[in-house]
């Protein structure tokens, strides 16, 4: 990673700064996101409670505002409580794998672009690579053992199922994630953030590639493990999940580790396909919107507008079924995302070869696919009718199917109705 | 870069030590880890960004999470057995790995490494990630569309080694609240442990208001093991003159009115 | 100096340096009061149920859940790079894709049709 890769790929910019610089920018980034996950769990607990017709925490400081400082003084004047039967070495580990990787995925967010700092000029980015979006992705599956492992050291019974449940949870929805990125790469042609906000000068991605957000959306609210996707603190049936039996300063960092990690996905989200920091287009009309420091209002302002849809999800939304959250990933999520990016190439070859435009390809694209969908459906929505008139024309005539009958349980042949199917058909008839 | 190199050689050499002496199964597996993060920066080192992301991405993220769930699979806890299952077999073995080190350290000493072609390949190229797929999707081609075979291998082993075919139909939210309502149990939730109790304790039954004990409130678990408390049988005349109407002076209140 | 990762490094030590101290201190700033039934796993208040002999196991089924995992992440580690240089690929690149994806889906469609993405 020397100046060779970055000056080919148009990152000259990075890696310059000296090290006092990158120290100052370091330390900003560490207390920025402090302070950001301070006031998004007030702002949380504000607007929840706003929707549930609450008033919420009002006692410390004015309005509240510095409860969530309080509590964590609080956690760090708890008593710490190790379980007996925890795996003492990796139950410390656990919270500083859950946290440290959190901070370090904002390493390659751009906040906005080159401005001077003391007299010299520096992106306002720790620093970018080729493969920083990558580098996002690699870090944060880093983050997932934190929470595998809390769940298996505790040595409790709830704990080992919320880190099962979590990370068969987060590895699943990560696999939509990692789709939804590749249309903005095509798109931009390259994976490193500050050339994909680059890209986004004329029109966001999210104009360009409306599907692929909303993957991305509903798959980062799956990964950060917010309502209502929330299954591994599933307190009716999990207790608290992974972190039933941390206490303290280390619950702490689990807590601070999963405000970061949702400022991170709405961070990712901005870069890749609300323009980055660039200005919303009202603003983006006067010239000086998108030069200096302005560009951190835009990008602090989009941020909260994903955090609030966070919010608002878990004040609006109840959680799901564990199976319908599984099935929705693998069965919905996952075919669609590939479907999508077929399109996307498809549409994008064309347009290099053919030279359509968007609005030709679009219209030879999509009319088609729309057309076919409808026809899979219908033809699906009649085989299933069909399917259930059989088994009730034949339900009486057969004899009930024991499954367990043999030594070895088999499973019923086309036609063959057990007992359980025949008492839920009843059902279904009366 | 040197010393870059030597910390994390040292760290990676560590980390397969110690997934070879960690006596936990899940402590070999997050050894294995560190080892391969530690790989993924020596590959960062040597100017390939997106070879040393994807092995953090593939290998760290997804093969080890392989891992960890076969050793919980294994068994949450298990411990390995220090018994020698084939006699006499570690002296040998020892001699081999050593012989094998010496070979591997003398073969490897002598070869020195030069980067080349490495800058004229990123200038034709236009960067790594080009680089990459130029080759890999040109004159790799065959490679990559065979790796396709080899991931339908894997998912294909693993469904047939792992997916259990359903005897019956599994039931749905449906029909398990059918059958629910339909087996006359107490078709909603059970009345909480402690209500009319003198305690909240999970394991002291409530008080109905006729004030005998509804043995359904505490939990089966708990019923089963016996671990169910009694109240005292002042609460149950307490619990009875309340529903009677009267003024009852429980031992709680008392107290409050000594202070 | 132009290298791109001190920076990395230099926000993990920090992060790490906060993450270790606050782990660290924990047990220094909070009260300690021992107590037998504290240090038991967390039921709802009722003698930790007895794990079995060797530890508890888990099901197969997550094993599944991973195997699937890493074979859309390998698809996905391919589809990035293709991504990038895509219009460079031209048509080619496009069809290369279509085959990969496509087989990649031959197993994907077996397990749906098997119940293996079923959670139950």
């Amino acid at each position: 990673m020397n100046k060779l890769i970055g000056a080919a790929q148009g990152l000259g910019a990075f890696g310059l700064d000296p090290l006092w610089l990158v120290a100052l920018k370091a330390v900003g980034i560490f207390v920025i996101l402090v302070l950001v996950t301070l006031i998004t769990i007030i702002m949380e607990r504000k607007v929840v409670s706003w929707m549930q017709m609450r008033v919420g925490p009002n006692r410390v400081g004015p309005g509240g505002s510095l409860q969530s400082l309080m509590d964590g003084v609080k956690l760090a004047l708890k008593e710490e409580i190790i379980p007996r039967t925890a795996d003492r070495a990796v139950y410390w580990l656990a919270p500083v794998i859950a946290c440290v990787p959190a901070f370090m995925t904002f390493a390659v967010i751009p906040f906005g672009p080159e401005v001077s700092i003391f007299g010299t000029a520096t992106p306002l980015q720790l620093t970018d690579f080729p493969v920083s979006v990558l580098y996002i992705l690699a870090i944060s599956s880093i983050g997932i053992y934190g929470i595998v492992l809390a769940g298996w050291s505790s040595g409790s019974t709830y704990a080992l199922l919320g880190g099962l449940r979590s990370s068969a949870q987060m590895i699943s929805y990560e696999i939509p994630m990692g789709l939804s990125f590749v249309a903005v790469f095509l798109y931009a042609g390259s994976i490193s953030t500050s050339e994909i906000v680059a890209a986004q000068a004329g029109t966001w991605f999210i104009v360009l590639l409306l599907p692929s957000f909303i993957i991305y959306v509903m798959a980062m609210v799956g990964e950060t493990n917010r309502a209502p996707f929330d299954l591994p603190e599933a307190e009716g049936e999990l207790v608290g999940g992974f972190h039933t039996e941390y206490s303290s300063l280390k619950f702490a960092l689990f807590f601070l580790a999963e405000y970061i990690n949702m400022v991170t996905v709405s961070a990712l989200a901005t870069t890749l396909f609300l323009g980055g920091w660039r200005a919303p287009w009202p603003i983006s009309l006067w010239e000086s919107a998108n030069t200096g420091w302005f560009p951190m209002i835009w990008f602090f302002g989009k941020i909260s507008v994903f955090i609030f849809v966070f919010i608002w999800l878990r004040g609006t939304l109840p959680r799901l079924r564990y199976d319908q959250f599984m099935k929705f990933g693998w069965k919905v999520l996952l075919p669609v995302s590939i479907g999508w990016i077929l399109i996307v190439a498809t549409a994008r070859a064309s347009r290099n070869i053919a030279g359509f435009d968007t609005a030709t390809t679009a219209r030879w694209l999509l009319i088609p696919l729309t057309i076919l969908l409808f026809i899979s459906w219908i033809f699906e929505e009649v085989k299933n009718r069909r399917s259930k008139r059989d088994v009730e024309l034949v339900e009486d005539e057969i004899a009930e199917f024991d499954p367990f009958a043999g030594v070895h349980p088999v499973p019923p042949l086309p036609g063959q109705v057990t007992k359980s199917e025949k008492s839920a058909l009843q059902v279904e008839e009366s | 870069m040197v010393i870059a190199f030597w910390i994390c050689a040292a760290l990676a050499v560590f980390g397969a030590l110690g997934m070879v002496f960690s006596k936990k199964a899940v402590h070999s597996a997050l050894f294995v880890a560190l080892t391969m993060i530690n790989l993924a920066v020596l590959y960062a080192i040597l100017e390939a960004p997106f070879l040393s992301m994807v092995q953090i991405i593939v290998y760290t993220g997804a093969v080890m999470m392989l891992f960890l769930f076969v050793l919980m699979v294994v068994g949450v806890d298990s411990s390995d057995s220090l018994t020698e299952s084939i006699k006499g077999q570690r002296v040998p073995a020892l001699l081999g790995a050593s012989a094998l080190g010496v070979i591997l350290i003398g073969l490897l000493g002598n070869i020195t490494m030069t980067n080349i072609g490495f800058d004229q390949a990123y200038v034709a190229y236009d960067g790594n990630i080009d680089a990459l797929a130029g080759l890999i999707f040109t004159k790799y081609l065959f490679a990559f569309e065979a790796t396709s075979a080899l991931l339908i291998t894997a998912a294909l082993g693993a469904m047939v080694l792992t997916h259990r075919e359903h005897a019956e139909k599994p039931l749905t939210q449906r029909d398990l609240s059918v059958l629910r309502f339909k087996s006359g149990n107490h078709p909603g939730s059970l009345p909480s442990p402690g209500v009319y109790a003198r305690h909240n304790a999970v394991d002291i039954p409530a008080l109905l208001p006729d004030g005998t004990m509804a043995e359904i409130s505490v939990p089966k678990p708990l019923a089963a093991r016996g671990a169910i408390r009694l109240i005292d049988l002042a609460s149950k005349d307490e619990v009875q003159a309340l529903n009677r109407g009267e003024a009852v002076i429980t031992s709680q209140s008392t107290d409050r009115v000594e202070e | 100096m132009n290298n791109v990762a001190i920076p990395i490094l230099a926000l993990g030590l920090i992060a790490g340096a906060f993450a270790v101290f606050s782990v660290a201190i924990a047990s220094i700033t909070g009260p300690k009061r021992y107590n037998r039934a504290r240090v038991d796993a967390y039921e709802c208040g009722i003698e930790p149920t007895p794990q079995p002999m060797g530890g508890g196991r888990i099901p197969v089924k997550y094993y599944l859940t991973a195997m699937l995992f890493i074979v859309f992440d390998i698809e996905i580690v391919f589809l990035y790079p293709w991504a990038v240089s895509f219009d460079s690929l031209g048509i080619f690149g496009l069809f290369e894709m279509f085959l990969f994806s496509a087989s990649v889906l031959v197993v994907y469609a077996y397990v749906w049709r098997r119940g293996g993405l079923e959670w139950d």
